[in-house]
C-alpha cells in the first residue's frame, strides 16, 4: 500500500538508495506490487561502495541523482498481499525498481527478492533480473 | 318527616329514582320478539346437522431443515475435508491432540504445486476449520518475508516439519520474532541440512538419484551462521 510520501528502498543499481513516492499511476490511493509510481530520489547510493555478496555497484552511465523524478515499479510491500489460492505474502520493507517512461528498468542488476505478482502485471524484464522471486 | 338540614348530597334523590328504574330492567329482559318458523333450507343451514363436514385441505409443513442439520457449519467442514484431506493426515499434522503435531515455533517446509517451496518458522496457526492457515517467517536475500498458507489448499502439496522447537513456545502467536533480537533470520541452512539427511536416507533405501530433492537454494551455503 504505497502512497504519497511513502519511502521505498530502491533495489537496483541505478544510483538511488531511498526514494519517496510522489504519485500512484492508478485511480487507487495505494499502490500494490506491480503498480507503477512516480518517485523522487531522496538518497543516493554510495558509488564507491563495493559490498560483498548481494549489493551491486552503480555504472557511471545511468547515475540517478538526489532530487530526480523518475517512474518506478513497486516490487515489495510491507502490506499483506493476497494471492488467488488463499496464501498471503508480506515483506518486511517496501521496495521498488526505477524504470523509464517506456517501462524498461534503468538499472542493469537487481538486488533482493521481488514479488511474483510482477509476472501477472507484465513486468517480465524485472522479474528475470531478480535474483529471487516469491 | 322532620325537616332535615340541607343535604350535603345534592344527587341523593337520583339514587331512589334509579332504583325504581332498575326494577324495570327484568321486565325489559323478558321482552321477546315473535318467533317465525324458518324455511326448510334455511333451517338446515341454521342447524347444520345434516350437511357433511367440509374438509379443509391442510398442507403438511415442509420438512424442517433445522432438525435435520443441527450443526450446518460442522457438516460443511466435514464434507469439504472429505475432498481436500481424505486421509486426514493434514488435519493430524496440526491437530491439538496429536503429540507429534507441528506446533508454533517449529520450522516447516511447504511444498506447492505451482511455485517454489517455502520454508520458515511457524509463528501463528489460525484455526478456522477448513480455512485453517499457518504463518511462516523466513529471510530471503536479507529481507524478512512472511507467508500465510491455507493448509487444506489444493495448491499445498505437502507440509513437512524440518525442525521442532525443543521447548514448547510460551505463546500461541510468536510475533515477537519480527524484532531483530528474536529474529531467527534465514532458515535456509536448517532446511538444506534436513533435505540432505532426508536425501541420504532416501538414497540408502531406494538406491535412486540423490539430490533431486535439493531444490531449496539457488546459491551455495557459505557457512553463514
Amino acid at each position: 500500500m504505497i502512497q504519497l510520501k511513502t519511502m521505498l528502498n530502491c533495489i537496483d543499481n541505478s544510483g538511488a538508495a531511498v526514494v519517496e513516492c510522489a504519485k500512484v499511476m492508478k485511480m487507487h490511493r495505494g499502490a500494490k506490487i506491480g503498480d507503477r509510481i512516480i518517485v523522487v530520489v531522496q538518497k543516493q547510493r554510495n558509488f564507491t561502495d563495493t559490498g560483498k555478496g548481494t549489493s551491486v555497484g552503480t555504472s557511471a552511465a545511468n547515475k540517478v541523482r538526489r532530487g530526480d523524478v523518475r517512474h518506478a515499479v513497486v516490487v515489495r510491500t510491507a502490506k499483506k498481499y493476497q494471492r488467488p489460492d488463499g496464501s498471503v505474502v508480506k515483506f518486511d520493507d517496501n521496495a521498488c525498481v526505477l524504470i523509464n517512461k517506456a517501462g524498461e528498468p534503468i538499472g542493469t542488476r537487481l538486488n533482493g527478492v521481488v514479488g511474483v505478482e510482477l509476472r501477472k502485471m507484465k513486468w517480465s524484464k524485472i522479474l528475470s533480473l531478480a535474483p529471487m522471486h516469491l | 318527616m322532620t325537616p332535615t338540614t340541607p343535604s350535603l348530597r345534592p344527587l341523593s334523590c337520583c339514587k331512589a329514582l334509579l332504583r325504581q328504574t332498575g326494577l324495570q330492567k327484568p321486565a325489559a329482559r323478558s321482552m321477546t320478539t315473535y318467533f317465525n318458523k324458518p324455511q326448510a333450507a334455511f333451517h338446515k343451514k341454521l342447524m347444520r346437522q345434516e350437511e357433511p363436514r367440509k374438509v379443509i385441505k391442510v398442507i403438511a409443513p415442509p420438512p424442517s431443515t433445522r432438525k435435520v442439520y443441527k450443526e450446518p457449519l460442522k457438516d460443511v467442514t466435514e464434507a469439504q475435508l472429505a475432498i481436500l484431506d481424505p486421509t486426514g493426515s493434514r488435519t493430524n499434522l496440526f491437530s491439538k491432540t496429536n503429540t507429534d503435531a507441528a506446533k508454533v515455533g517449529d520450522i516447516l517446509l511447504v511444498r506447492l504445486k505451482n511455485g517454489d517451496p517455502f520454508a520458515g518458522v511457524c509463528i501463528n496457526i489460525r484455526r478456522r476449520g477448513i480455512d485453517t492457515g499457518i504463518l511462516l517467517r523466513n529471510e530471503l536475500t536479507r529481507v524478512g518475508v512472511e507467508m500465510w498458507f491455507k493448509i487444506y489448499s489444493p495448491n499445498v502439496e505437502g507440509v513437512e516439519v524440518v525442525q521442532r522447537k525443543e521447548k514448547r513456545a510460551r505463546r500461541a502467536r510468536l510475533t515477537y520474532m519480527r524484532k531483530p533480537k528474536h529474529d531467527i533470520g534465514s532458515v535456509q541452512n536448517i532446511v538444506l541440512a534436513y533435505q540432505k539427511s532426508r536425501g541420504a536416507i532416501r538414497g540408502r533405501a531406494d538406491d535412486g538419484p540423490v539430490g533431486h530433492e535439493n531444490k531449496g537454494g539457488k546459491r551455495k551455503v557459505k557457512g553463514k551462521k
